[in-house]
């Protein structure tokens, strides 16, 4: 068995009115992936900035040991310099830089007069990403020109460069696609035989069965149960561990005929503002009906976000095509207009693109539908139905808030997206699009946003959703669309649906 | 409610200093306020009088005007440079078109239409049709209003013919009647106030005592404060009336409409804001077009006070408006700040330059004060932002 390379012992860390962490316990070993995992708000990324010295010593109770040795960082250039590495989900490099300057940024190989040698700097990139078997980027290249998925393994490059043995790895593969998540596995699985440690913090079980070799289970900060290898648990008993108590059914599906078409698109094209003459999304046509889920699937890229923004009428400019609600023709050239039909659009970037982060969950509960609340004339807002009206919503939905003026920044992942759910619901949708309803959430959270779905579409709802994880789109919907490079290449009723054979229209090779 | 108390709990001292320290972030710029007017009022004698408080309320009307159009701007994130020439532009049409035999009731609207309205929508077209930066925009119009501000007069004065027009700026109020409004207004305020307590109990929504009890003494304050000045001084001074409709306008948009709201959220998030529904290129239209009313307006009284127009009135003004803005708490980020905060900034800086000039400090410096005030004041800002 592989050496002990990391061991925190009683960690405790209490922020104003809250303990983020209460006594977390546990070891990693050198060549070996250890999956740290538990819902939004368990503590996962609170102990990794203990780790990294973001919180120094004495901010927290407990110790940690490096080989057997107690360290206490006082800052994270003293963590860095003890060889911890961490890669954070929002990564810190600098756009306008080539990759050498950024893995060698403040450290550039200098003459005795402190002119760079850019050479040397360059050669030395080349060589730490020859080693990781990164041949597509080169030196340099300006990391505002390469993906996400590369800019992490220009990360992961710094990370070596610096020579971590431990590596922590936050949610790597939230923003990859399906090619550049094998990419980072192979990496992963090199870094693992070259002996170093690296702590994966994520929520999808479906890669850490791949990649894991032991599991640790945080919840309300402490650690639940040992540090168990992956072949001994079963997924069951993971999410068990996770939440405190047994989910039953993942997917709470109940059976529901669908009724008369609602949504017909007809010939939906957008096209692709950076490259003239291409697109994003072509000739894509479909229904969706009353009281049914439909599914878009896909890989990421394949067209889905821009067909339902299309829809929606995010992009007037570059759409073109038919959108028929109930019926009736529709001209959509705002979103403004989309929601005025009967229209919802949850969007899949929730921070960037749903969210008012420093405004209270009232402001963003009524932002949408604020015609309801308001006098006619003169728009004056009634204060008092605003409150009813958004209480109703926290309520309904479970959002777990000290009060409904909390601002919505300080919520978690999952009750930031319940509030979204209820602005929406507030418009009272004909039809709801929602674009990876679930993503970053916890599994509590999400069944709860499955059971909202049953019962929307109870209510004769059209719900429409995207997303990426199949099992969702297997277990929820009633009919699936699969998207690739643009366009809608298959269409499965629920009884038919393979996960293989989905898949395969998604990567174009049925 | 609980998660609150928990956090409250922690440590009785601890909590009492921070209760302090919040309230002074708070309430900085009223704080800082309060001491200058009780410095000053030590410092000169004539600084607190009726006559001169009276005078300095109506100095600051002018920027005050124009202040409350630049927090809706820079409340969605954006700038007008533009507002100054269009004050000199604005006085120097109005007087004109007087001169041409317009009578002054025609005039003053009309010059609001043309000047105001016309500006602001060219600006929000440019700004909001296309994305071209405000700033560029703005910069723009900052010199094209002042070269026609300098071509329709050839660079001369416009002297001020009518009997009626110099009384939009320069009239009263009668006291009997000044007092009258005054206590009408006190009363709707502490009613209004009652009210929403009331509300707010029947709710079961906890009312924060601390904000309550500041609100009520400023207002209390203010009300005595403004009652001592105007009933033993002629009384209320036209354009401060002007400016009270306009700063409460302003209060009430923010506060209690859907367009206020509309406005914290394209300064919050513009793309968010677009995908919840709201027509940002309209919103943004209007809002240019509430700034260049606002600021033609203000050109219009400093006609009427000055008794004419010369085409370099209102330089420089985009900046005291600006700084009103930022001293009074506005993020220039967007999507946070309050018109309250403003008018305070606007007091503020009329404080500064009326006691500054009563202490015979020379212009010169006074700039540089001002400069330094406005850096102390944003980084403050910034400070209590960390």
């Amino acid at each position: 068995m592989s050496e002990v390379v990391l061991k925190m012992q009683g960690i405790i860390k209490d922020f104003p009115g809250v303990r983020a962490l209460n006594n977390v316990n546990f070891e990693a070993r050198s060549g070996e992936l250890l999956a740290l995992m538990g819902e939004n708000g368990a503590g996962k990324s609170t102990l990794m900035k203990v780790l990294s010295g973001v919180w120094p010593y004495p901010t927290y109770e407990g110790d940690i040991f490096l080989r057997g040795e107690k360290v206490r960082f006082a800052n994270t250039k003293e963590a860095e310099a003890a060889g911890i590495g961490i890669i954070y989900q929002e990564l810190n490099l600098i756009p306008g830089l080539s990759v050498a300057e950024n893995i060698f940024l403040d450290r550039q190989f200098t003459d005795a007069k402190g002119r760079i040698n850019w050479n040397q700097t360059f050669a030395e990139t080349q060589k730490l990403l020859t080693e990781l078997g990164i041949n597509d980027i080169g030196p340099t290249d300006l990391v505002q020109n390469i993906t996400v998925g590369k800019q992490q393994m220009v990360e992961i490059a710094k990370a070596l460069s610096l020579k971590a043995e431990i590596l922590v790895l936050d949610e790597p593969t939230s923003a990859l696609t399906d090619k550049e998540v094998k990419d980072l596995f192979r990496i992963i699985r090199k870094l693992k035989a070259d002996g170093v440690c690296m702590c994966y913090i994520s929520h999808k079980m479906e890669e850490i069965e791949q990649i894991a070799d032991r599991i640790a289970v945080l919840r309300d900060g402490q650690t639940i149960g040992e540090v168990t290898p992956i072949a001994d648990i079963t997924l069951d008993q993971i999410i068990a561990r996770m939440v405190g108590r047994d989910i039953k059914d993942m997917f709470p599906k109940v059976d529901f005929t669908p009724g008369e078409v609602t949504l017909e698109v007809d010939n939906l094209s957008v096209t692709n503002p950076d490259l003239p003459g291409s697109y994003l999304v072509k000739n894509a046509s479909f229904v969706a009906r009353k009281g049914e889920i439909l599914g878009i699937s896909g890989l990421m890229g394949a067209g889905r976000t821009e067909l339902v923004g299309g829809v929606f009428g995010a992009y007037p400019d570059q759409t073109t095509g038919d959108v028929k609600l109930n019926g009736k023709e529709l001209d959509i050239k705002s979103p403004k207009d989309a929601i005025d039909a009967g229209i919802a659009l949850l969007t899949e970037d929730r921070k960037a693109l749903g969210l008012f982060l420093d405004k209270s969950i009232s402001f963003n509960t009524t932002i949408s539908s604020l015609e309801t609340i308001s006098s006619k004339v003169l728009g004056i807002i009634n204060t008092q139905q605003e409150r009813k009206v958004v209480k109703e919503y926290v309520d309904q939905l479970g959002v777990k808030t000290p009060s409904i003026d909390t601002v919505i920044g300080t919520l978690s992942g999952g009750n930031q997206q319940k509030v979204i759910l209820g602005k929406w619901l507030n418009s009272r949708p004909d039809v709801f699009i929602l674009d990876e309803p679930t993503r970053g959430i916890d599994i509590g959270a999400k069944v709860e946003i499955y059971k909202l779905l049953n019962e929307l579409v109870q209510q004769g709802v059209t719900v429409i959703m995207i997303s990426s994880e199949l099992p969702e789109v297997l277990g929820m919907c009633d009919r699936i669309l699969v998207m690739c490079e643009g366009e809608i290449v298959s269409n499965f009723e629920r009884d038919d649906a393979k996960k293989e054979a989905i898949m395969a229209y998604a990567t174009g090779s049925a | 409610m609980s998660a609150d108390s928990n956090v409250a709990g922690v440590g009785v001292n601890g909590a009492k200093e921070n209760h302090l320290i919040n309230f002074i972030k708070d309430n900085a710029t009223l704080i800082a306020l309060i001491v200058l007017v009780v410095g000053l009022s030590f410092a000169d004698d004539a600084f607190f009088t009726a006559r001169n408080l009276s005078n300095l309320s109506r100095q600051v009307t002018i920027i005050g005007i124009i202040a409350v159009g630049m927090t809706m701007v820079i409340l969605i994130a954006g700038i007008d440079l533009s507002v100054g020439s269009v004050v000199g532009l604005s006085a120097v049409v109005c007087t004109l078109m007087m001169q041409w035999g317009v009578p002054t009731i025609l005039a003053v609207p009309a010059t609001l239409l043309i000047v105001g309205v016309g500006i602001g929508l060219w600006n929000g077209f440019w700004i909001a049709k296309f994305n071209i930066p405000p700033f560029i925009i703005t910069l723009g119009m900052l010199t094209i209003a002042r070269g026609l501000a300098l071509t329709l007069t050839n660079g001369s004065s416009v002297p001020v013919t009518s009997n009626v027009f110099p009384l939009i700026g320069g009239a009263y109020i009668p006291p009997m009647l000044s007092s009258i409004v005054l206590i009408a207004c006190a009363a709707l305020a502490v009613y209004s106030i009652f009210r929403d307590v009331q509300q707010s109990k029947a709710h079961g929504v906890e009312v924060n005592m601390q904000e309550l009890l500041v609100n009520g003494a400023v207002m209390i304050g203010g009300f005595a404060l403004a009652f001592h000045v105007f009933t033993s001084y002629k009384g209320i001074p036209v354009p401060v009336a002007i400016f009270a409709v306009i700063a409460f306008a302003g209060i009430y948009t923010l506060n209690s409409t859907r367009f206020g709201r509309r406005l914290y959220a394209l300064g919050g998030n513009e793309d968010a804001a677009r995908l919840s529904g709201i027509n940002v290129v309209r919103t943004k239209m209007i809002v240019y077009t509430v700034i260049s009313v606002l600021s033609a307006l203000a050109g219009i009284i400093l006609a009427s006070r000055l008794n004419g127009a010369s085409p370099n009135l209102g330089t420089m003004f985009e900046l005291d408006a600006i700084a009103a803005v930022v001293i009074g708490g506005t993020s220039l980020a967007g999507g946070s700040g309050k018109v309250s905060g403003t008018i305070i900034g606007a007091l503020l800086i009329g404080v500064l330059n009326n006691g500054m000039s009563l202490l015979g400090v020379v212009t010169f410096y006074q700039l540089i004060i001002k400069g330094l005030i406005i850096i102390l004041a944003v980084w403050f800002d910034v400070m209590q932002k960390k």
